[in-house]
């Protein structure tokens, strides 16, 4: 790069030093944002490289699990750290969904997981508007009661559950485990925090145009957090569609097993450990494909979000 | 269609801060009152407590004649229009204003009617299938406006609602209130309107009369007019125009059966006999003295010497800020920064950084009390 020496015009050179000093900032000031452009090009190359690694970190155990289903037993072992399998073998889905009646298990998850994440959603929309929204006594005290069940871990709460379902003769039923689920701290501590950013000008002219407050959480309130909705929804329907623990402790029947337990109890626990892992991949892989369909369709609206909230801040 | 009245009403919060005094109110029926002061002067908190947004600790809030503090804001008669419109971003604007009418179970044609009655006089039709998020920030406010409009409530009360607009939307928002106020007057809904802001002009501009609050509470309440030429007391006098009026301590003193207003600096105003004969028991005492900008005019150089003609003080230029039709000028005046308003005038020699011969129009001068800062001239 060659300089070439640029002659200042009359009038400029009457003020030469201040002009020059002028052309110096000018330098500097394109000095930082070449840097800064710079900066950030390896900044965001950075973030991505993260974000891709991450990524397959997340996608890794999906995968191996999806290839192992169509790989022989004897090759799963053989060579763990193959991820394609020598030959496809689609019968291991055949053989999984004959051996056990898994369509009766993912039906029974299905329904136990949607019925608790309504009743969920409704019981946590209805507290956590109640905690934002209203004004009474020990509204705060209340949260923090909640926040206090939150700390509490989730095995030390198992014996007086029991307890209780079994005085209400709801032991080995799936009514047992949906009202044993019903409510949820995580539920009532996200939706608080959401109900937190609903502009308070809305209720307050929902109120003025005479609504109650079922009509507005309803009508006013939930509408402008569908995605926050969304996000609550597949969260607690995940977490309930693969319970395992719980479920293994309240359900006896063989007809009324969720899928994690009928996974368990056909391939683990009746000695065919270390013989059929193409099968358990397999049923392990078409239990995972109803939550797959369930994040397609609800993945919009979660990325949505929130987009204009009526209000001018 | 009903009179405001606000008896003693108070506000205090659970950590003990006391926002409204005990306010003393009547808003006639049909009447636009503005409630204007400084930030913090509590003119919101005493106008959600009509609307029965805020609770009230004493006294008695009356719309009609019903004592209306434990009925909740639907039962009140009110509508409200917020500063930052608070339309629901789900629904389309027809939806907005329906809402509050289906909570009133109104027929659907009753409710299409109004809507479109009111979208007419605010010239929204065409924007009545859209949402929120696909409209200005005028085109909000007038479906905010609308949606008050349909619910044809007895008080209208407006917070700050031409606060989120540009100057030139503010204009014309302004006048669209002032529209539907007299078009109401003339459709015989005579809608009492209750309207707040820190903004003078809109408070001079819209209210048939205007209540003056600080620190909650009312400074004077009078019509626009009285407010700017008979301020009440030193606040209202130097809140209400626009620049402020020159407030400046001053000596009553009397010399040859001629009272004067003489400042620290030792310039003296000769008071007009009908204003001297009111602070006649105020004689050597020390005043607010107060003039308005538009009072205080240049003055060619005098021949005569500025205390023998009683209203003329040599003042030293520091700024000239041009209006354009108008020119400001911030003198010093001893140790006082004073505020001429005068009419710009291409031949005028006035510059800055000079000194001036500065008329002061005793005519207009105002006297407060230097402790309890209320009017001594009227």
């Amino acid at each position: 790069m060659t300089t070439q020496t640029i002659p200042l015009p009359r009038a400029m050179q009457q003020d030469e030093k201040s002009t020059l000093t002028v052309l110096l900032a000018l330098f500097k000031q394109r000095k930082t944002v070449t840097n800064g452009v710079s900066k950030s090009i390896f900044s965001k190359s950075l973030k991505h490289v993260f974000l891709i690694f991450s990524g397959l970190i997340m996608v890794f155990p999906f995968v191996w699990m999806l290839m192992g289903s169509m790989k022989s037993n004897d090759e799963i072992f053989s060579n763990p750290m193959n991820l394609f399998p020598e030959q496809f073998r689609w019968e291991s889905f055949i053989e999984a969904f004959n051996s056990a009646p898994f369509g009766l298990y993912i039906m029974n998850s299905f329904t136990v997981a949607l019925f608790t994440t309504l009743i969920v959603i409704v019981n946590s929309a209805m507290f956590a508007y109640a905690i934002t929204q209203l004004k009474f006594r020990s509204q705060t005290l209340l949260y923090f009661v909640v926040m206090a069940c939150y700390m509490l871990p989730g095995a030390v709460t198992y014996i007086p559950s029991y307890i209780t379902l079994a005085n209400l003769g709801l032991l080995d039923s799936h009514t047992g485990l949906v009202i044993s689920n019903a409510a949820s701290v995580f539920g009532v501590f996200y939706l608080r925090q959401v109900f937190l950013k609903v502009h308070p000008s809305l209720i307050e002219a929902a109120r003025i145009d005479g609504a109650g407050e079922v009509k507005i959480l309803w009508a006013i309130v939930l509408p402008q957090c569908k995605a926050a909705l969304a996000t609550l929804f597949l969260i607690t329907f995940i977490t309930n569609y693969n319970s395992y623990m719980w479920p293994s402790l309240l359900i006896t029947s063989q007809d009324l097993n969720l899928i994690a337990t009928g996974i368990r109890q056909f391939f683990i626990a009746e000695g065919n450990y270390g013989l059929n892992w193409s099968q358990i991949m397999a049923a392990s892989s078409i239990a995972v494909l109803p939550l797959l369909t369930l994040f397609i369709i609800f993945q919009k609206t979660i990325l949505s979000g929130i987009a204009d909230n009526g209000v001018k801040e | 269609m009903a009179e405001v009245i606000l008896r003693q009403v108070e506000k205090q919060y659970s950590n003990g801060f006391k926002a409204v005094h005990g306010i003393d109110l009547t808003i006639k029926e049909g009447e636009f009152m503005v409630f204007v002061g400084p930030s913090g002067c509590a003119k919101s908190t005493t106008l959600r407590m009509i609307a029965g947004l805020e609770d009230i600790t004493a006294g008695e809030v009356i719309i009609g004649d019903r004592c209306v503090n434990h009925l909740p804001p639907k039962d009140r008669g009110i509508s409200m229009v917020f500063q930052n419109y608070a339309l629901y971003p789900h629904m389309s604007v027809y939806e907005n204003m329906a809402f509050g009418l289906r909570q009133q179970k109104l027929e659907k044609l009753e409710i299409e009617r109004r809507i479109n009655e009111a979208a007419e006089t605010l010239e929204i039709t065409q924007l009545l299938n859209n949402k929120p998020g696909e409209m200005s920030g005028g085109q909000r406010q007038r479906v905010a406006l609308g949606r008050a409009m349909v619910r044809k409530p007895d008080v209208f009360l407006f917070d700050e609602p031409l606060s989120n607009l540009d100057a030139k939307l503010r204009v014309s928002t302004r006048i669209s209130i002032a529209q539907l106020h007299q078009d109401l007057k003339a459709e015989g809904q005579n809608a009492t309107m209750i309207y707040v802001t820190h903004d003078q002009v809109e408070a001079m501009t819209l209210g048939d009369r205007i209540c003056v609050l600080n620190q909650g509470r009312i400074m004077q309440v009078d019509t626009p007019m009285n407010l700017y030429h008979l301020p009440a007391n030193k606040f209202v006098a130097g809140f209400i125009g626009s620049p402020a009026m020159n407030l400046i301590v001053a000596t009553l003193i009397k010399e040859n059966e001629h009272v004067y207003t003489q400042l620290a600096c030792g310039t003296r105003f000769l008071l007009p006999d009908d204003k001297a004969q009111k602070v006649s028991d105020k004689i050597g005492q020390k005043v607010w003295f107060g003039m308005r900008p538009e009072h205080i005019s240049t003055v060619a150089n005098t021949s005569q010497a500025p205390s023998e003609q009683g209203d003329i003080a040599l003042t030293h230029i520091n700024v000239i800020e041009s209006m354009g039709n108008e020119l400001y000028l911030y003198c010093k005046l001893g140790n006082e920064q004073i505020i001429s308003r005068i009419p710009f005038n291409p031949d005028d020699s006035v510059k800055h950084n000079e000194d001036h011969y500065m008329k002061f129009d005793m005519s207009h001068c105002h006297l407060f009390d230097i402790e309890t800062e209320q009017a001594l001239l009227y």
